[in-house]
């Protein structure tokens, strides 16, 4: 089964477009600038939400049959030996899957609040609530890259769809910084 | 053009009814991506139980040569039919190579291996209960497996069965199949284990068949393991 798949693909578009829009909406000053810099994080974090289900479904597919159609099973680039490893493929007994939609789910709600009222007096409190979700995602998303690197049976191996979630944790972060940025310099 | 920038001093009273759209809005993505994720692949149930898949787990387990990684759903055949006598039923007994009980229970595990092995796969767990004389370590778990020479025979805290014995000793013959190395006890909460020995039959795609504790705890019906074999996997 090839490596790129159309889901994964349009997950690699949803972030490539997030980025680019929170790219342009940076420098941009005024409320069509923040609108722009929300609705990057917003569709940086639905990305993050359904590959979350994705990885699940994997997990669950690999949990009933000990393999799984969505996703390749071998090589380098694979997810069967990462979300498949009884030992790493899991927190506590709730899968990553699980986590990621419950994690970018709090992050969505926040970002769907800014978008709906962006002059509310809530606004700064829940752009450092942005932050701080975008901080502590990191560590996170750092020990998942050691475990796909270093610990999983038969590492390296790197799976696509976990770096697609990755990548927009990392995302969110980036348009949290640049929405705290907007309040300090006043071009919210 | 002036563009227009909002001071804290510029916003406006919270709206109760944003916070409402925004949670149903998020409550309406989740539930979707949830749903489709469910609909793509059901959740499976693992756990101890009997229907329920074990839970699977990647330990050290030596095989009376070496040490090796050892992955317990390797040895599953997730593509039995529930018919086919070609895959091997599974055998999983959790020990503590100090407890008293399993040390006995050495014996009983022979005769079943010398019974079944054409038909039964035997995977023994070592534990590391938090008991007094009961420190495990790789070479104790070999000499108990081997039933080769560790420690004295004098109680004191030198060997198998809580330091009492040499694992020369252990009464049955050398077993001839996999030992699991299980030092934090990991395998041994995932199946919801207060103490040993324990030994559950899981059918041959790791479907839990037969557990001890279920026939033979409280309100149980009593089913040994013998017959349990038996009326599972057949003649052997």
């Amino acid at each position: 089964m090839s490596v790129l798949s159309l889901e994964l693909g349009i997950f690699i578009v949803g972030v490539l477009g997030a980025s680019a829009l929170l790219q342009k909406n940076r420098h941009e000053a005024g409320s069509e600038g923040t609108r722009g810099t929300i609705i990057a994080g917003l569709v940086f974090t639905t990305v993050g939400i359904v590959a979350s289900g994705w990885t699940w479904s994997i997990h669950n597919s690999l949990m009933k049959s000990g393999s799984s159609s969505m996703c390749a099973s071998e090589g380098l680039v694979q997810c069967g030996s990462v979300i498949g490893d009884p030992q790493w493929n899991n927190l506590f007994g709730v899968p990553w899957g699980v986590i990621g939609i419950a994690s970018f789910a709090v992050i969505f709600f926040f970002l769907m609040t800014l978008y709906l009222d962006q002059n509310a007096k809530r606004v700064p409190q829940f752009v450092n609530y942005l932050w701080y979700l975008g901080i502590a995602g990191l560590p996170f998303v750092a020990w998942l890259v050691v475990i796909e690197l270093l610990l999983v049976e038969g590492a390296p191996h790197i799976c696509p769809y976990c770096t697609v979630i990755h990548l927009s944790m990392i995302g969110v972060f980036a348009s949290s910084y640049v929405m705290r940025e907007r309040r300090a310099n006043s071009t919210w | 053009m002036a563009r227009r920038r909002a001071k804290s001093s510029d916003l406006t009273k919270n709206s109760e009814e944003t916070l409402l759209w925004a949670g149903l809005a998020t409550s309406g993505v989740v539930s979707l991506v949830v749903i489709a994720s469910l609909a793509l692949a059901p959740i499976v149930s693992i756990g101890p139980d009997e229907g329920n898949r074990a839970p699977d787990f990647v330990a050290d387990a030596y095989n009376g040569g070496a040490w090796y990684e050892f992955r317990m759903s390797d040895i599953w055949d997730w593509d039995w039919d529930g018919n086919s006598s070609e895959s091997k039923w599974i055998l999983i007994q959790f020990i503590d190579t100090d407890c008293p009980y399993c040390w006995e229970e050495g014996d009983e595990m022979s005769q079943y291996h010398s019974q079944w092995k054409d038909r039964v796969t035997f995977v023994t767990v070592n534990v590391h209960l938090n008991i007094p004389n009961h420190d495990s370590s790789k070479s104790e778990i070999e000499a108990f497996r081997d039933r080769t020479s560790f420690g004295t025979d004098d109680n004191d805290g030198d060997g198998c069965n809580s330091g009492r014995d040499n694992c020369l000793n252990r009464p049955g013959t050398p077993h001839q199949w996999t030992y699991v190395d299980d030092p934090s006890n990991s395998i041994f909460s995932q199946w919801e284990l207060s103490g040993t020995p324990f030994t559950a039959i899981l059918q041959p795609d790791g479907i839990v068949a037969w557990n001890k504790l279920k026939h033979q705890g409280q309100g149980g019906d009593g089913e040994e393991m013998s017959s349990a074999l038996q009326r599972l996997v057949g003649d052997s």
